[in-house]
């Protein structure tokens, strides 16, 4: 049996279109992971966010992240689907590293001892302020 | 024997060498990952990637930052990656 590693993937989905159908791109992708015998630990919606250049002629874009256990073989499996996804725009998966286990542990430590623990994970930064002059 | 003199000519208030010649010592940078005690730069933290890319959106030299090496490679990937996902721009500047 292959051995299950902490992955997390950052996806980009068409904002143009109405939530319903973000919702249904969102589901689809938790879909290939748990059916692949993955489990969900975390979903994150940042939501609509401007683009720091343009992907398909599109300017914005509703981010969602999601951070799962699964063996290796399940990746490439999501990454097609991915590709197969017209809805998706760009999307990133990365094994969690030993120091990028530490830091999340921590952070979630931290979370955990502040008064509103969901608030601080899910209130993400959702817009790109213009520093760029 | 004679201990070596300074390279000072104006006495011992003086300039240094160093100085006179338009090298002014320059205060030493330290590193903010080391200072903060980071484990892990993250992709996802645009806003601290931001302070380490140039409006044109190149990535700061370490000698200009004064991150550590081992930051600045971590450092380097997470920028790589947020540009990807369009977190932070290739290329921000249009004039050319």
């Amino acid at each position: 049996m292959a051995a299950k590693h902490i992955y997390e993937t950052t996806f980009i989905v068409n904002a143009s279109v109405d939530d319903a159908q973000i919702e249904a791109a969102i589901e689809r992708v938790q879909d290939v992971i748990t059916k692949n015998g993955g489990t969900i630990i975390a979903l994150n919606k940042w939501g609509r966010k401007r683009l720091a250049y343009p992907i398909n002629k599109k300017t914005t874009g509703f981010y969602c992240h999601i951070e799962f256990e699964a063996e290796g073989s399940v990746i490439g499996l999501v990454e097609r689907s991915y590709q197969l996804d017209e809805l998706i725009l760009r999307f990133l998966t990365i094994h969690l590293s030993r120091n990028a286990l530490k830091a999340r542990a921590k952070a979630l430590r931290e979370a955990a001892a502040a008064p509103a623990p969901d608030a601080a994970v899910t209130v993400e930064k959702t817009t790109i302020e213009g520093e760029v002059s | 024997m004679r201990p070596r003199k300074p390279t000072r000519t104006n006495g011992p208030g003086g300039r240094t060498k160093r100085e006179r010649e338009g090298q002014l010592a320059r205060k030493k940078r330290k590193c903010r990952f080391t200072e903060a005690g980071t484990i892990y730069i993250d992709y996802k933290d645009e806003k601290m990637l931001q302070r380490f890319v140039s409006e044109q959106g190149k990535i700061i030299p370490r000698r200009i930052t004064g991150t550590t090496s081992r930051f600045q490679r971590q450092l380097t990937l997470a920028i790589k990656r947020a540009r990807h996902l369009a977190l932070l721009p290739y290329a921000s500047d249009a004039i050319r």
